[in-house]
């Protein structure tokens, strides 16, 4: 089962025993087992009966408020684990060497060369593979690019030059993202957002939105503090550290969603509406449905983790990923080795 | 560990099986149940029924008293816990354990019922020579000779436990045979360390 999405306006979700039950207008939507549920992930406007609160909180499963065109709007989370220690390491990576010089802890820098590597170099191996698998097209100058950003992280002693870094090889990746879009009705000149203005856009913000509940989870679970982050600056009530475990997944989940579906053509254009005066782009309610499922299936889709050896689900990895994180601040382990996908 | 504050008897047998284990279960609140505990509970809760003066269908004794769920303590060496079964002979209090599957090749289980006993003899005043362990799988209750050997390691782990418990540090994860069944793998990954070290990621 997974992560429930409820896309449904005005639906109202209950409690009977030992289910979910999900109705509007008068229709029964979803009845399911609360054991087969690790996640309500809510799309839009409904009401969410006293019952299911408190029993989401006691079974510790999140519920997240999205708008129905999956901006992320917040959640509502359990207790926090007891586990002191995690928090501890975490708190204790923060504190810089020293005031005067701002150098970060080693175990701070060590994290963020590993999740900005970790994403660029999933940018480089699906650029590499695209090029492989379409040798028509021209991704030699990006590849070249993620290279030259890839290189000298391993060398760079601040976290202002490793966004840098990660900075340029995004831009290398997103500036030919629109080569890997095979279908000619849909167009991608570059990363837009609040509000995406095209249906590219749309789709990526709507899947890093759905990531990011599933990973913040995760980041929970393990026992961290999701606002306290290393690479993404403390902002308040932004997820920092949630986010810098996201980096690696971006281009490994949703970014493979997003092509596959409008390059498999589960999406056509006609599954998107254009609002008037501000343009946002969002999907209709059938295109999002479509979307979810996409998304859902992905997650349960098995690779070999490269570390463990072992088969495990894109979901399963989002907690393997955050366990070894802690593993790694709690001095378990001698490096964060971040996901990186062939 | 506060002042005033007592050690889990059960702690006692997670120690015995796998100090990082019991550091998990009791310093972090990271318990997960899988079928073992969740089956362990259901058995747990069959026998926690209280009952007086049962004569045991197993051996059939008209003398002896059985009082289920009780609450033991020892202020000697600050334990607390539940046990799942006392039964009475001729006065004399002895506790029997309960537990799913079969006997296992570790000692954990005999040190949670000697553990218990040192809370009876302190409660009654009156010394417990044996104990029992009753295995659900085999049907088989068998008995535990409280030895002063098995006494002596007893208070060693509760001593161990005590440690734990005030300074929080954590056991290393070590991998071995036990790790199989565990219902904490998935967050332990005891074997990541070494996977770790030995990987080697893409250029």
């Amino acid at each position: 089962m997974g992560t429930l999405y409820i896309t449904q306006d005005d639906s109202f979700i209950g409690k009977t025993d030992e289910r979910l039950t999900v109705r509007a207008n008068k229709q029964t939507l979803l009845d399911v087992p609360l054991i087969k549920v690790d996640g309500v992930v809510v799309l839009g406007r409904a009401t969410v009966s006293p019952a299911v609160v408190m029993e989401l909180l006691e079974r510790r499963i999140a519920l997240s408020f999205l708008t129905s065109t999956g901006r992320y709007l917040g959640r509502l989370e359990p207790e926090l684990t007891k586990n002191i220690f995690v928090r501890s390491a975490q708190w204790k990576a923060t504190l810089a060497v020293s005031a005067e010089q701002h150098a970060p802890s080693e175990a701070a820098l060590h994290l963020v060369r590993g999740f900005v590597r970790g994403k660029l170099k999933n940018y480089r191996n699906s650029l590499l593979r695209a090029q492989r698998e379409f040798p028509e097209l021209q991704l030699q100058s990006a590849i070249t690019q993620l290279e030259q950003a890839i290189d000298p992280i391993d060398r760079t002693n601040t976290i202002d030059s490793l966004r840098g870094l990660e900075g340029s090889g995004s831009a290398a990746y997103f500036g030919c993202f629109n080569q890997l879009i095979r279908v000619k009705a849909f167009q991608f000149a570059g990363r837009n957002r609040r509000p995406p203005t095209d249906p590219v856009n749309a789709l990526l913000s709507l899947g890093y939105a759905l990531l990011r509940h599933d990973v913040q989870s995760a980041v929970n679970l393990v026992g961290f503090d999701p606002y306290l982050g290393y690479l993404h600056t403390q902002r308040y009530g932004r997820p920092s550290l949630a986010l810098d475990l996201m980096e690696e997944f971006r281009p490994l989940v949703v970014d493979a969603i997003v092509l596959s579906a409008i390059n498999r053509r589960s999406l056509s254009p006609e599954a998107f509406v254009a609002e008037p005066l501000s343009g946002a782009v969002s999907l209709t309610s059938e295109g999002l449905r479509t979307f979810l499922r996409l998304y859902e299936q992905k997650k349960q889709s098995q690779f070999k983790h490269p570390v463990l050896q072992t088969q495990c689900t894109y979901q399963e990895s989002f907690e393997i990923q955050a366990r070894l994180m802690s593993k790694y601040l709690m001095g378990e382990t001698e490096k964060y080795p971040p996901l990186v996908l062939k | 560990m506060a002042e005033g504050e007592y050690i889990p008897i059960a702690a006692l047998n997670q120690y015995a099986y796998c100090p990082h284990r019991c550091w998990r279960m009791f310093c972090l609140g990271g318990f997960v149940e899988n079928q073992y505990t969740i089956e362990g509970t259901s058995l747990h809760d069959r026998v926690h029924t209280v009952e007086k003066g049962q004569p045991i269908g197993e051996e059939q004794q008209e003398e002896t008293w059985q009082v289920r769920a009780v609450w033991l303590k020892s202020e000697r060496y600050r334990l607390i816990g539940k046990s799942d079964l006392l039964e009475a002979q001729d006065g004399r209090w002895y506790p029997v354990e309960y537990k799913r599957g079969q006997r296992g090749d570790f000692e954990n289980d005999e040190l949670q019922v000697c553990a218990q006993a040192l809370c009876l003899e302190e409660m009654t005043g009156q010394p417990v020579t044996t104990g029992y362990l009753y295995y659900a799988q085999s049907h088989q209750r068998q008995p535990v000779e409280l030895s002063a050997d098995l006494r002596q390691r007893t208070i060693e782990t509760i001593a161990a436990v005590t440690d734990l418990l005030e300074t929080g540090r954590m056991p290393p994860a070590v991998y071995s045979s036990r790790c199989q069944g565990c219902s904490l793998y998935s967050q332990c990954l005891p074997k990541a360390a070494v996977k770790v070290s030995r990987y080697r990621e893409v250029e």
